[in-house]
């Protein structure tokens, strides 16, 4: 047997929960009856992947044989809506006797869900409900900022077990409009594609400079220009940018310096302070930088990464 | 002459140096007479060359003015410039058709000045649907730079799988879940929009379109008992579901009759298209009509 197809295998084996192990394993009908009542499913899981292995090695398993293994452990993803509102709902109202949930399903397979929150003894606060977007078969949800912070977990654990995943992370991301926090989570801010049916060619640009200028005046660093206009486009493309307000740098690090014996450079203890760029629109603003003469092209990676690493909230320290 | 006259020498030297100074000065005086000669002989040269010049330009003039008088007067020059720019418009026309008709291979591309832009163009059953790009970038690791896929295609685990180590198992791998999705998407979008009559409920349906349940009704208006469906499709790169069950809302025990039909309909949604299926619903009853009437 290839080591390929080995490792492939062990891969895939290591994917499967112990309980699933043995339905998925007749399912394949690979190994016989008799090779799998050798194994002992009771002991640890890798020593388990390593006897399946060594049973997989005797009977030669091909790459066709494997790829049929993949394929019959694909975890699908069966989202069932009338599923997840009854175990979401369930999960909230086990943990807190008084909540209220409501939900509201949208054309873009988005459900959205409106909580307000009680505890054991008191009634849910309908003044101060938390409002939840969820975005069925996609591993994301958007939460309005509203929730005091003992709900919060309660909610990700709700989120999470209804919509069946194993875990919930936060992003750092934050904004007052969803359509842009939607277009930077799902990668879909730039929706224009080089076809053969273009009308335009994307190779002209328009300098944004007055072509139609006296002649008699000329740019003497149009070269620059151009320099910033080529680096500037291919930075942030020519699409609309994602509308963001806010973008934060909580920096803690070591103070730099090229004088010798500067006092600041002295320190152990790195420097903590909070930078916080605010803006109507942020992402826009931040493209003109250069073009207007305010900034260098190339910006700063940690300006220009926003959109890509889909944060807007940074915590810097010294490697 | 002073100087006694010396035997020989002193003479005779003396007077060949005036027979050389004589024939000296008669050649001085004899070659502007030649130069003369030489500069008239030229200065005819020059006239006549002059004169040749002259004819020359003169027939060049007239050529050209003859070749304009053509021009202005005969069409054939001009036609033959139109033809040329005809011929080359067509062939350009040509050239975007078949760019466009790549469309329906289902995989095309167009280079980037990164990489290249891919194309998927899906269908089903002769349908053209939905297009999605991927923008890849040519580099080490290749990558992805942006694309149109829908969020809930597994795009990052097919693209964990083989986008490095190949790429055309990338590609197909990616078409397929797309094509299927296209195709469940039609199958479910002709269902909701062609045989709405047949259903009692609204479609219940998921973003991946792999789990459908609809209710629905043979003879609508009718006094039967609805359907209950419900259709899994575990397997994303198929267009047919792998589950099938179909329940009758009655809550009483079915008749043989109606146990067969409900057996039956559970069958053909797992072997046929599902507008398909109810295309054969709607022609029954139109049977069945006219055989009633």
């Amino acid at each position: 047997m290839d080591e390929t197809v080995a490792e492939f295998i062990k891969r895939t084996i290591l994917k499967i929960p112990l309980n699933e192990l043995t339905t998925i394993l007749k399912a394949w009908d690979f190994l016989s009856e008799n090779q799998l009542q050798t194994v002992n499913f009771r002991q640890r899981k890798e020593s388990v992947v390593q006897h399946l292995i060594h049973l997989c090695e005797e009977k030669r398993a091909s790459l066709n044989d494997a790829a049929l293994l993949d394929i019959i452990c694909e975890d699908v993803d069966l989202f069932d809506m009338k599923q997840f509102k009854n175990s979401f709902k369930k999960i909230l109202q086990r943990a807190l006797k008084n909540v209220t949930v409501s939900f509201r399903e949208t054309e873009e397979n988005a459900v959205w869900i409106r909580i307000a929150w009680g505890t054991q003894y008191t009634k849910p606060n309908q003044y101060k409900p938390t409002y939840v977007v969820y975005y069925s078969q996609t591993p994301y949800a958007f939460k309005s900022s509203s929730t005091l912070r003992r709900n919060t977990p309660l909610l990700g654990q709700a989120l999470t077990v209804a919509s069946k995943h194993h875990q919930i992370v936060k992003m750092d991301l934050r904004s007052r409009y969803l359509d842009s926090l939607k277009a930077i989570v799902f990668k879909q801010y730039n929706q224009t594609f080089e076809t053969h049916n273009s009308a335009t060619p994307l190779q002209e640009r328009s300098l944004g400079l007055d072509i139609n200028m006296d002649s008699r005046i000329t740019h003497e660093n149009i070269v620059e220009k151009e320099r910033v206009q080529r680096i500037t486009q291919e930075t942030f493309g020519d699409y609309p940018q994602p509308q963001l307000e806010f973008a934060q740098y909580k920096l803690e690090t070591k103070f730099k310096s090229d004088l010798n014996g500067s006092i600041l450079a002295e320190r152990e203890e790195p420097l903590r302070c909070l930078i916080k760029f605010s803006s109507p629109h942020l992402l826009e603003a931040l493209k003109s930088l250069a073009p207007a003469g305010i900034a260098d092209a190339p910006l700063s990676p940690l300006l220009t990464c926003i959109p890509n690493k889909r944060k807007n909230y940074f915590k810097i320290r010294d490697k | 002459m002073a100087g006694i006259l010396a035997p020989g020498l002193g003479v005779l030297a003396h007077l060949e140096r005036l027979e050389n100074q004589m024939s000296r000065s008669r050649k001085q005086s004899e070659e502007p007479q030649s130069v003369q000669a030489q500069e008239r002989v030229l200065g005819t040269k020059i006239q006549k060359l002059r004169h040749l010049r002259d004819d020359l330009k003169a027939a060049v003039r007239h050529r050209r003015g003859s070749v304009k008088a053509c021009i202005a007067n005969v069409e054939p020059n001009q036609i033959v410039e139109v033809n040329e720019q005809e011929a080359l418009e067509e062939k350009l026309e040509n050239v975007k058709a078949v760019l466009q008709a790549y469309h329906f291979t289902g995989l095309s591309g167009k280079l980037t000045s990164r990489g290249v832009c891919v194309c998927i163009n899906t269908a089903f059953e002769g349908n053209l649907l939905d297009s999605y790009f991927v923008d890849l970038v040519i580099q080490k690791p290749l990558r992805i730079h942006h694309h149109s896929v829908p969020v809930f295609i597994p795009l990052e685990e097919i693209a964990a799988k083989y986008l490095q180590t190949n790429i055309q198992h990338f590609l197909f791998s990616l078409c397929e879940y797309l094509n299927a999705y296209s195709g469940r998407k039609y199958q479910a979008d002709r269902l909701q929009s062609d045989f709405a009559a047949l259903l009692t409920g609204p479609l219940q349906r998921n973003p991946l379109c792999n789990l459908l349940s609809f209710t629905y009704k043979l003879d609508p208006g009718g006094q039967s008992f609805p359907f209950c469906a419900r259709l899994l499709y575990k397997d994303l790169t198929a267009t047919l579901p792998t589950d099938v069950t179909v329940t009758c809302q009655g809550g009483e025990a079915l008749s043989s009759s109606w146990e067969e039909q409900r057996a039956s309909h559970e069958t053909l949604f797992c072997t046929k298209p599902l507008h398909q299926v109810f295309a054969s619903f709607a022609r029954r009853e139109k049977l069945d009509m006219s055989l009633v009437s």
